[in-house]
C-alpha cells in the first residue's frame, strides 16, 4: 500500500492506431461512459477512475491497488461492449505511473490529437474530470493529476507555438476574414451552394461574430433548410448576382460544372462598393469563381487549395513544436510525479 | 526652471531619438522572434522619448523665445513630436496593432536623421515670426498637420503591407500581426480629413499675415506649401467621391508625404537666402 502510485494507469484506444471501423465498436455514448465509470469505481481494488470518451479516443484513467487490475478492467470493458478481448488488445495501449502522467499531459495539451495543438480536447477532458469528480470517482491523486495537467497544458501552449495558426479550412477562412475586416460582426456573408465544407466555413464565421448569413442554392429547399440551421435567410439562386454588392464574404461550394461568378460580375459589384473589401472563398471543385477576379482592386480570392496550403503549413509548424512542448511537459510530469509520491507517503505515515 | 536643467536641447533631442530607435528595435526583435511585443512596453518607451523630446523643444523655445520652427532640424523634431503625440491619441482609441512600432521607426528616423547634416540646425535671425502670434499659430498648425500626414503615411504603408500579404496569400510573419485592411483604410480616411482640415486652418491663419506682409513670405515657400495643400485637397476630394480608394489612396498619401518632407529643404533654403539678402542678423551659433 505504501507504493500505491505504482499502479496509476491509463488504458485506452485512439485514432493513432485504431481504424475508424474498430473505434466504432469500442465507442460509448455519454451515459454508457458514465455507467462504465461508476462500475469501475465500484470494482474491487480500484481507488479512483475516470473515463474519457471522445470521437477519437476512449481512455480509462485509474489508480488501483495493483497493476494487474488493468487486465480485469480490460476484460470488464470487452464484456460490456461485447467485443473480443483479442481485438481490444490488438489496438489498445496502456501506460503506468510516470508514463501515464506524461500521457495525460500530452493529451490535455493536444499533442496526441489528430489536429496537433487543437484545444477541444482540453474542454472534453475538463468536462470528463468535472463529471468524475462530482460522481466522487476521482480522489486525491487523480484530482491533482488532472488539475495539474490543465496548468501544464496552458504552460506548454503559451511557451511554444503548438497552437499557433489555424489548421481547419473554416478557421483559416475566419483568420483571413479577420485580416480583411477586423471584427466580423458587421460583415454580411453569402453562402452559395450547400456543400459540407461551405457550411462548416459559414459556421466558423458565425462562431466568430458574423451573424448576417444568407444562403442561396439551386434547390431552394436546401438553401432554406441550411439558412434555418445557420440562423440566416435564403435567397433565390436566380437573384443572388443582383444582390452580390451587399455581401462582404461570399463562400462558394456549389456543384456547378463551370464558373458561376466571372470577372465582369464581380467588377460590376465592386463598382458599387469601392471602399468596402470583398472576400471570396471558392471551396468548389470545379471552381465556382473565375481566377481572373483576383486582379480586381479590393477583392481577395482564396480557393480550396489556398486554404489547404495555409492549414497544412500551420500544421507542419505546429508539429515542429511538438518536441519543445514535450520537453516542457516532461518537467511538469516529473514534478507532479514527485509531488504525488510525497503526498501518498505522507498520507500513509 | 528650464535654466536649472543640466541637459542641453540637443542632448534631449539625441536621447529622445535614441529612445525612439530603441523602441523600434525592441518591436523589430519581437517580430523577428515571431512574437507580439507587449504594447505597454512600447507605449512606455514612446512616452519616455516624447517627454524628453518635449523637454528639448521647451529648452529650444526658451532660448529663441518662440516656437522652435526656424530651421529644418527644429521642423523635423516638431514633426516627430506631433507624430508621437498623435499616436497617443489614435493608438489606445483604435488599438491599431503595430502602429506603435511603425511610429517609433518614423519618429527615430526623423529625430535622428536631422543630426546627420549639421547645417540643418543653422542659426536664424531672432524674431523669425516677427512677434506675430498668428504666424506662430500658422507655423505650429502646419507642422502639426505634417505630423498627421506622417501618421497617415504610416497607416498607408501598413495597409499596403497587409494588402500585399492578402493578395499574395502570405500569412506568416508581419502580416498576421497587422490590423485588418478595412480598419487601416478607414483610419487613413479619417487622418486625411483631419490633416486637410488642420493644414487648411494653418493656411488661413498664414494668409491673414501674408495679405499685409507679402514681401516677407518667400514665393518659393508659398508655392511649395500651396502645392502640398492642393495635393492633399485633391486626394481628399477624390476620396470623398470614392474615386481614389484603398491601394491608390494609400500610394497617393505616401507620395504626398515624401514630397512634403522633401520640400522642407528647398523651402528652408529659400528663406535663408531671403534672410541673407535682407541682411537680417543671425542668432548666435549653437
Amino acid at each position: 500500500m505504501s507504493d500505491v502510485l505504482q499502479s496509476l494507469f491509463v488504458l485506452g484506444t485512439s485514432h493513432h492506431a485504431t481504424p475508424l471501423d474498430v473505434r466504432e465498436r469500442f465507442a460509448l455514448t455519454q451515459p454508457q461512459a458514465l455507467e462504465l465509470q461508476q462500475r469501475l469505481h465500484g470494482h474491487e481494488g480500484i481507488r479512483e477512475c475516470l473515463v474519457l470518451n471522445t470521437c477519437n479516443r476512449l481512455e480509462i484513467y485509474g489508480l488501483a491497488d495493483r497493476i494487474e487490475r488493468v487486465d480485469e478492467i480490460r476484460e470488464l470493458f470487452c464484456e460490456k461492449q461485447n467485443v473480443p478481448i483479442e481485438l481490444f488488445q490488438q489496438y489498445a495501449y496502456s501506460h503506468n505511473n510516470l508514463e501515464a502522467l506524461q500521457h495525460v499531459l500530452e493529451v490535455s495539451t493536444g499533442l496526441d490529437s489528430q489536429m496537433v495543438g487543437e484545444t477541444e480536447i482540453l474542454g472534453q477532458l475538463k468536462q470528463a474530470y468535472t463529471k468524475a469528480r462530482d460522481a466522487k470517482c476521482t480522489g486525491n491523486v487523480l484530482n491533482r493529476l488532472f488539475e495539474k495537467s490543465f496548468q501544464a497544458a496552458k504552460a506548454a501552449r503559451s511557451q511554444t507555438g503548438i497552437t499557433r495558426g489555424q489548421i481547419s479550412i473554416g478557421n483559416v477562412a475566419v483568420d483571413l476574414a479577420s485580416r480583411i475586416f477586423g471584427q466580423l460582426s458587421k460583415s454580411r456573408v453569402l453562402l452559395l451552394g450547400s456543400g459540407e465544407v461551405g457550411e462548416k466555413t459559414a459556421q466558423a464565421l458565425k462562431s466568430r461574430g458574423a451573424d448576417d448569413i444568407a444562403v442561396s442554392s439551386r434547390t431552394f429547399e436546401n438553401a432554406h433548410k441550411l439558412a434555418h440551421e445557420l440562423g440566416g435567410s435564403a435567397i433565390d439562386f436566380e437573384d443572388f448576382k443582383a444582390q452580390l454588392e451587399h455581401f462582404d464574404i461570399v463562400i462558394c461550394s456549389t456543384a456547378a460544372p463551370g464558373t458561376i461568378l466571372d470577372r465582369s460580375i464581380i467588377a460590376q459589384s465592386m463598382k458599387r462598393r469601392p471602399e468596402r473589401p470583398c472576400f471570396l472563398i471558392d471551396l468548389a471543385l470545379p471552381r465556382d469563381i473565375d481566377p481572373a477576379v483576383e486582379d480586381i482592386e479590393n477583392v481577395y480570392l482564396y480557393n480550396l487549395d489556398d486554404l489547404s496550403t495555409i492549414a497544412n503549413e500551420n500544421l507542419t509548424a505546429r508539429k515542429a513544436e511538438i518536441d519543445n512542448a514535450r520537453e516542457i511537459l516532461k518537467k511538469h510530469a516529473w514534478n507532479l510525479w514527485l509531488q504525488l509520491r510525497r503526498r501518498e507517503l505522507m498520507r500513509n505515515i | 526652471m528650464l535654466n536649472e536643467i543640466a541637459m542641453t536641447d540637443k542632448n534631449a533631442f539625441a536621447v529622445a531619438a535614441a529612445i525612439y530607435g530603441g523602441a523600434f528595435a525592441f518591436g523589430l526583435v519581437a517580430l523577428l522572434m515571431r512574437r507580439v511585443y507587449p504594447r505597454a512596453v512600447m507605449f512606455a518607451l514612446l512616452v519616455g522619448g516624447f517627454l524628453i523630446q518635449t523637454l528639448g523643444l521647451n529648452l529650444r523655445g526658451a532660448e529663441i523665445k518662440a516656437c522652435p520652427l526656424g530651421n529644418i532640424f527644429e521642423v523635423a523634431q516638431f514633426i516627430a513630436w506631433s507624430l508621437v503625440l498623435l499616436f497617443f491619441i489614435i493608438g489606445p482609441a483604435f488599438r491599431l496593432r503595430l502602429l506603435g512600432f511603425f511610429t517609433a521607426g518614423l519618429a527615430a528616423l526623423l529625430a535622428a536623421g536631422v543630426f546627420a547634416v549639421p547645417a540643418w540646425d543653422r542659426a536664424y535671425p531672432p524674431g523669425i515670426f516677427g512677434g506675430n502670434p498668428w504666424i506662430e499659430l500658422h507655423a505650429a498648425l502646419a507642422i502639426f498637420s505634417y505630423g498627421v500626414f506622417a501618421i497617415l503615411s504610416l497607416v498607408s504603408i501598413m495597409f499596403l503591407i497587409q494588402q500585399h500579404g492578402l493578395k499574395k496569400k502570405q500569412f506568416k510573419g508581419l502580416y498576421q500581426y497587422l490590423p485588418s485592411v478595412q480598419q487601416l483604410d478607414l483610419m487613413a480616411k479619417r487622418l486625411l480629413i483631419t490633416g486637410v482640415i488642420v493644414l487648411s486652418a494653418s493656411l488661413i491663419f498664414g494668409s491673414i499675415f501674408w495679405v499685409n506682409n507679402h514681401e516677407l513670405v518667400p514665393v518659393f515657400k508659398l508655392t511649395a506649401t500651396c502645392l502640398i495643400w492642393l495635393g492633399y485637397l485633391t486626394v481628399f476630394v477624390l476620396r470623398i467621391q470614392k474615386k481614389l480608394v484603398t491601394r491608390r489612396h494609400a500610394i497617393a498619401t505616401i507620395i504626398l508625404f515624401v514630397l512634403a518632407i522633401a520640400s522642407l529643404w528647398p523651402v528652408q533654403s529659400a528663406r535663408d537666402s531671403e534672410s541673407q539678402a535682407t541682411g537680417a542678423p543671425l542668432r548666435v551659433e549653437r
